[in-house]
Order: C-alpha cells, then sequence, then structure tokens
C-alpha cells in the first residue's frame, strides 16, 4: 500500500499529504492538505477523485485494479490523521513483517523447545 | 589487455553518453523538477504519422504542414514530470494571440498506449482545460508510436500497468515538418519555447 503511494501520490501530496510532495511547488494548482480535505469528505466522494481524477491529478482509472484504488483511499485516510505520514506507515509494514516471519509459537510463549534433562 | 590512452579516453567518452541518456530517460521517482531544463537546436525532419486524437478520428502529422508544432510526450497517469509539462503546454496555449493559434498546433503524444484511449485522452485534455482546435491528445498502436517516439528521440521503458519511464521532451518543429528545438526537462519555460515558436513563424 505504501509503495503505491510512493509511486503515484508522493511526488504532489508528499510524504504526510500535506501537498508538499517534491513537484507540488512547480503545479499550477497547489496539492491539498488531507487533513482538510480528506477528512471532510466520505469515502465514495474519494474514491471517485482517485478514479476520474481532478485538474492536474491523474485519473487512475483504468490504470489502478478497484483493489489498488481501495488501498489508496485507506492511504489517503491514514494520512489524513494528524501526526501520520508515510515513513511512520512504512515503519509498521517492517514491524508486521517481522511479527509475522517469527512462528507464532514463540510470539505466544508456547511449545518452548524443551530443554533435554540431564542425566 | 592493453588498453591506449585514446581509446580509453573514447570509451570514457561513450559511458559518459550512456549515463547521460539513461538519466534522461528514467525520471526520477522523487524530485523530477529539481531536472534543469536543457534547450537543444536540432534538425531532425519528421517522418509522417498517423495517429488517433482524443475523439477518435485519425491524425495526420503531414496535414500540420504550414504550421509550427509543438510536441510534447506525457502519458495521463504520469505521477511525476508529465502534470509539469502538460501544464507547461497548457501557459503556452494560454500565451499565444488568436492569430498565432491558427499558425500553431500543439500535440501531446502518449508514452503509454495500453492506457491512453481517446476517451481516457479526451479526460485528460479537459481537465487541463485544453482548447482542442489548436491541440490534439495523440495515442495508436504501439508499432506506430514505437517510430513516432524513435523519430523524435524519446525513449519508453513501461514499469508497471499506468507506469512509464520516458525521455521528458518536449519539442517546436517547424513549418516545413523538421524538428527545430527540443527541451529535455520536466517544466520547459514558456517564455523560452514561445520566444522560438515566435521566431520560427517570423521566418528567422
Amino acid at each position: 500500500m505504501d509503495a503505491l503511494y510512493a509511486q503515484r501520490c508522493f511526488n504532489c501530496h508528499g510524504p504526510s499529504g500535506r501537498g508538499d510532495g517534491p513537484i507540488a511547488a512547480s503545479l499550477p494548482v497547489q496539492p491539498p492538505d488531507f487533513r482538510d480535505t480528506v477528512q471532510r469528505k466520505s469515502n465514495p466522494q474519494i474514491k471517485r477523485l482517485i478514479t476520474a481524477g481532478k485538474a492536474v491529478m491523474p485519473a487512475f482509472e483504468p490504470a489502478l485494479s478497484p483493489s489498488e484504488i481501495n488501498d489508496m483511499l485507506q492511504m489517503v485516510r491514514f494520512l489524513s490523521r494528524e501526526g501520520r505520514d508515510i515513513s511512520w506507515w512504512e515503519n509498521f509494514d517492517a514491524l508486521v513483517a517481522a511479527h509475522c516471519s517469527i512462528p507464532w509459537e514463540v510470539v505466544l510463549g508456547y511449545d518452548e523447545p524443551t530443554e533435554e534433562k540431564q542425566p | 589487455m592493453k588498453v591506449s590512452g585514446r581509446s580509453w579516453f573514447q570509451g570514457f567518452g561513450v559511458l559518459f553518453l550512456l549515463i547521460f541518456a539513461s538519466a534522461a530517460i528514467s525520471a526520477p521517482a522523487r524530485g523530477p523538477q529539481q531536472i534543469p531544463v536543457q534547450r537543444r537546436q536540432v534538425k531532425i525532419a519528421i517522418d509522417n504519422f498517423i495517429l488517433t486524437d482524443q475523439s477518435g478520428k485519425p491524425f495526420e502529422f503531414k496535414h500540420l504542414n504550414g504550421k509550427v508544432v509543438v510536441a510534447a510526450f506525457a502519458y495521463t497517469t504520469c505521477p511525476d514530470v508529465c502534470p509539469l509539462i502538460t501544464a507547461a503546454m497548457r501557459q503556452v496555449q494560454i500565451n499565444l494571440s488568436e492569430a498565432e493559434k491558427k499558425r500553431v498546433q500543439l500535440i501531446t503524444v502518449t508514452t503509454d498506449p495500453e492506457i491512453d484511449v481517446p476517451k481516457v485522452l479526451a479526460g485528460y485534455a479537459k481537465r487541463y482545460g485544453a482548447e482542442l482546435d489548436s491541440w490534439s491528445f495523440l495515442t495508436g498502436d504501439e508499432t506506430t508510436l514505437k517510430k513516432v517516439w524513435k523519430n523524435f528521440g524519446v525513449g519508453v521503458k513501461r514499469k508497471a500497468r499506468g507506469l512509464v519511464d520516458h525521455t521528458p521532451l518536449t519539442a517546436v518543429v517547424d513549418q516545413r515538418g523538421v524538428l527545430r528545438f527540443a527541451y529535455i526537462g520536466a517544466s520547459p519555460d514558456k517564455n523560452l519555447v514561445l520566444n522560438d515558436v515566435r521566431s520560427l513563424l517570423a521566418g528567422r
């Protein structure tokens, strides 16, 4: 999900969705701050913007699949919350990956390898 | 293997060109506005081609004979250089007088025909407020487009669905179909492009 945002949205919307991406200042229209716009919009409204585009923002339909557009929607919702940014998400992703790679028995403390009893 | 100083120097030159060309083709994921736009004066004859415009009608390049053509290469889902290139094209169009608009044609040629069918291009044109009397958005089959890209010197590399690396080229073609000015970079200065267009209109 974060890779999708980094590839398709980051340049304009920036790391925390405040409209401060690397090309934002060169655009004829300033990208909005998600904390103002996304917070006020419903999911169907945001999805419509992502699929149909607006002004210089690309229309991501039909290039992206419905599930990718859903992922994008979740990401902009996440970034619209105060204090969130893409690097936080990247850390979170790594945390999930790390935990998922550990056998659940070890995480929960069950079935720890029994030490061989000394005779 | 013994390498003479001269051949080492030539080898270094080729390597430098390769690095330069690959840097131009591949727009970086972050900070494309930081690439300074390069303006080059060239003389490359553009062969006739037939593509399809945003309304689904055939568009033949040779019918533009006698007009100055401003050509840009972009695709509609581009997340870095293309919004800047297309915005610059719009600025060029806005700043042309009504008389000049009759003698100048803008074209945007897609670098992603998989996604950019005429209907998608029509939506893109509308979002940028393009005046379609003097600006056409072109697509076509990949074989024809590859010839056009090559003729203009545009490298195109598909990375994923709706994600393409390409040379960020805006070009000015004279009234006889010869590419005269090439601007490589994200935001060509509209005044520079307008000056070059006007110098061709004045027959200079």
